[in-house]
């Protein structure tokens, strides 16, 4: 076991699969001799060549389209999308090919591409470097979404996706890079070190996909979360001195139905946090599959937090950003008495 | 009239009858297509069979209980009810844009909390609610249903209502105390105290009937044919498990981090597989028709699991090409499955040897029914620490009991005792455990 902050539980990960299977590479914008924007990679062409860590033109079609052909010609690329904001040039790729591959060849070929992308906000960088758009990705049929809250999960999980025979969308939640984040721009950062998940075995483990983490057991409301959301409502939970469940559901598509919905029969009453706008969201989809499979266990309405039906804003963040106050007043709503 | 007779559907290889577990829908009812109409068991598992058509039944055929064959008449449809009502509701000119009646029953709710999906909140819904209502009505008059008073509706949660439906209590009897007169949790607990709950004792009948069907029938009709047709042999004998005990702390404490923790079972699964590769008789179904034993090389191993349903018996196919953590997550895997009912048909069938534990309930001793067509099912009964000499003195040993039934017919006692032998040299020394004869 070592300390290592999600960069370095990421950049562990890339370096495993270099080493142990000769038919990854990585590429990406500035991935390679400059070692990426936010250091995943750092170190990684230096020791593996050029020919396995690849710097591409900026044209983000162009690298999940190669990523395509690499992967059909048995590769197993793992490309970086500098920020997720920048993805959607390589959507039609993602949407139109890359999705559907096994399912327009019959099964007789995959195409085993994990596209890893830094998404979401606080961390002040406007419209075009805060965009949570995984729910978009979980709509298309065929590939596969994953968000890790943490460097042991980041760690497992991509190690899982870059493993895995199919393509694999992998969301960083940028903001939790260095530290978790509780949605308090105010308070000292803190460092992974000071975390349990902080601690990360240095060798190849995996997280299974479609497997959700109960974060805190509880009893009274559960929280149904992912990503940054994951450590603001754990804060928001507290603060209020409510008993909640907490789950992070690490991988969106697979989601873990199960988990999600033993929780919510539990407990009864429920809240869906994320960062991304709400309207047609992914909350939108839990809240749903919940309703159809709890129904009559539900004591009061479902309560949705999400980012503002707005782009996201180069002023006024922390009135954007989902914090701990919006949850703490989802959670009252979904506590009041019935 | 146009009629659509519905037959008892092919339900599984072999199947030839099915029997009706319950009907979830009567004569007079209008169902759509895919609406679960009733579900049918065969051989172990439960089926629930949707509709094929929409239209109104006619008539079914079998209570709960009954056995229908394949091929014969289970519903009979009317399709022609149905058909008039669309004929009529589709061409009136008011229905919202995809107009089926669900989408217009909701715009009539006076309550107005749907909005029409297609529409935006801002929009005025007032404008087309009166049209959506009449054409509600008109559709409702001709479907028969009688839509209850819109406006006695009660305000509740989902899981109260749920709770007064079993408690059966009326919701329009209880008043509400919560924002809006919305009945809360307690205003419910108030009124069936009043009221008294239905199974309160001076009503409650002396003796209650439950009627032996469905997986209770079959699982009782197996027990008595197996007692009825095979000479049990039963052999108990204890092991000492101190080594293995200590094995197995060892293993859980170093296990990978997506295994479950492990009990003895799956370690007693494992030296089986060994132990029967010396004792082939054991492994053996038994053909009565043709009067063939049938020795099988593969070790697909039944696990008895208590399910809320009764006793099933999950297959672990191929036991003996299984390492020890993939055999246990199997056996996890497995007893999840037909506790929650989800075990497919084949996933509960094709065991040639069972393995029965009952774990902290095991007891000293038992007597295990075999699962016929096999030959031999294995006991384990509970581990604890008990005195024991050993070299003259006393000391702490864990030890626990392996009861085993063999049918006598096939496996001569002196066999029977062989192998159990041997299976505890095995677990008395576990290294031995993953060593090949």
């Amino acid at each position: 076991m070592a300390s290592m902050n999600m960069i370095q539980a990421l950049n562990s990960a890339m370096d495993i699969m270099l080493r142990d299977d000769p038919s990854v590479v990585l590429m990406g914008e500035d991935i390679g001799y400059f070692g990426g924007v936010f250091r995943a990679t750092e170190g990684l062409q230096r020791k593996y060549g050029e020919h396995r860590v690849l710097d591409t033109p900026i044209a983000e079609g162009g690298i999940v389209a190669a990523a395509i052909g690499m992967s059909l010609n048995g590769l197993r690329p793992v490309a970086e999308i500098q920020f997720a904001d920048y993805i959607y040039p390589g959507f039609d790729q993602i949407v139109s090919e890359l999705a559907r591959i096994r399912f327009r060849t019959a099964g007789e070929f995959f195409a085993p591409v994990t596209i890893r992308t830094p998404c979401g906000g606080g961390i002040r960088g406007g419209q075009t470097h805060s965009q949570s758009p995984e729910g978009i990705f979980t709509h298309v049929s065929g590939i596969k979404v994953v968000m890790p809250s943490n460097p042991y999960d980041a760690k497992g999980l991509l190690i899982t996706c870059i493993e895995d025979d199919d393509p694999v969308v992998f969301f960083e939640p940028k903001r939790l890079y260095n530290g978790p984040f509780d949605g308090d721009p105010a308070k000292p950062a803190v460092p992974w070190s000071a975390h349990p998940k902080g601690q990360v075995d240095e060798g190849h483990y995996r997280v299974p996909l479609g497997k959700a983490d109960i974060v805190r057991a509880g009893a009274d409301v559960t929280i149904i979360t992912y990503g940054t959301m994951v450590f603001v409502a754990a804060a928001a939970a507290a603060a209020m001195q409510v008993d909640a469940e907490i789950i992070d559901l690490r991988s969106l598509v697979p989601l873990d139905v199960d988990t999600v919905c033993s929780s919510v029969r539990k407990t009864g009453r429920c809240i869906v946090a994320h960062e991304a706008t709400r309207f047609s969201g992914f909350g939108a989809e839990l809240v749903s599959m919940i309703q159809e499979e709890c129904f009559w266990d539900l004591e009061a309405p479902i309560q949705r937090v999400a980012g503002w039906d707005t782009p996201y804003p180069h002023a006024f963040e922390w009135e954007y950003f989902p914090g701990q106050a919006r949850v703490a007043r989802a959670l009252k709503a979904a506590l009041e008495s019935a | 009239m146009n009629h659509y007779i519905f037959k008892m559907p092919d339900l599984g290889e072999g199947t030839v009858d099915a029997e009706i577990v319950a009907w979830h829908t009567q004569p007079g009812d209008a169902v759509s297509e895919d609406q679960l109409i009733v579900e049918v068991m065969t051989d172990k598992a439960a089926v629930e069979v949707p509709a094929p058509v929409s239209g109104r039944v006619v008539s079914i055929t079998g209570a709960p209980g009954d056995k229908v064959a394949v091929g014969s008449p289970l519903i009979v449809f009317d399709l022609g009810a149905t058909a008039a009502v669309q004929a009529q509701a589709v061409p009136e000119p008011t229905v919202l844009p995809g107009g089926r009646a669900p989408a217009v029953a909701i715009t009539a709710a006076p309550t107005g909390a749907g909005a029409p999906a297609v529409q935006f909140a801002a929009a005025p819904t007032g404008v087309r609610a009166p049209a959506a209502a009449a054409s509600a009505a008109a559709a409702a008059a001709e479907l028969g249903a009688s839509q209850p008073g819109r406006t006695g509706r009660v305000k509740t949660s989902p899981a109260t209502r749920r709770r007064a439906r079993e408690a059966g209590i009326d919701l329009t009897t209880v008043a509400g105390s919560g924002p809006g007169g919305r009945i809360l949790r307690d205003d419910l607990a108030a009124a069936t105290a009043q009221t008294g709950s239905p199974a309160a004792p001076e009503t409650a009948p002396a003796t209650s009937e439950i009627k032996v069907i469905g997986l209770r029938r079959l699982i009782a009709e197996r027990m008595s044919e197996a007692k009825r047709s095979i000479p049990h042999f039963s052999y108990v004998e204890e092991v000492d498990v101190t080594e293995l005990e200590s094995l197995r702390a060892h293993l859980n404490a170093t296990r990978p981090a997506d295994a479950g923790s492990l009990s003895y079972l799956p370690l007693v699964v494992v030296a089986l597989t060994r132990v029967l590769e010396s004792f082939p008789q054991c492994n053996v179904l038994y053909d009565a028709a043709r009067g063939v034993l049938v020795r099988h090389r593969a070790v697909h191993v039944g696990i008895a699991t208590q399910t809320p349903d009764g006793l099933k018996v999950p297959v672990v196919r191929h036991a003996e090409s299984l390492g020890l953590w993939q055999l246990a997550g199997e056996i996890r895997r497995l007893a999840e499955r037909a506790r929650s009912a989800k075990a497919t048909r084949e996933e509960l069938t094709g065991s040639t040897i069972t393995v029965t534990s009952l774990g902290k309930l095991g007891g000293i001793a038992s007597t295990p029914i075999i699962n016929a067509p096999e030959v031999a099912i294995i006991g384990l009964n509970k581990a604890l620490e008990r005195p024991v000499v050993h070299q003259g003195t006393v000391v702490v040993r864990r030890i626990m009991n392996l009861s085993s039934s063999f049918d006598h017919r096939f496996v001569d006692g002196y066999d029977a005792a062989a192998m159990i032998q041997a299976l505890k040299e095995r677990l008395e020394h576990p290294a031995t455990i993953f060593i090949p004869r």
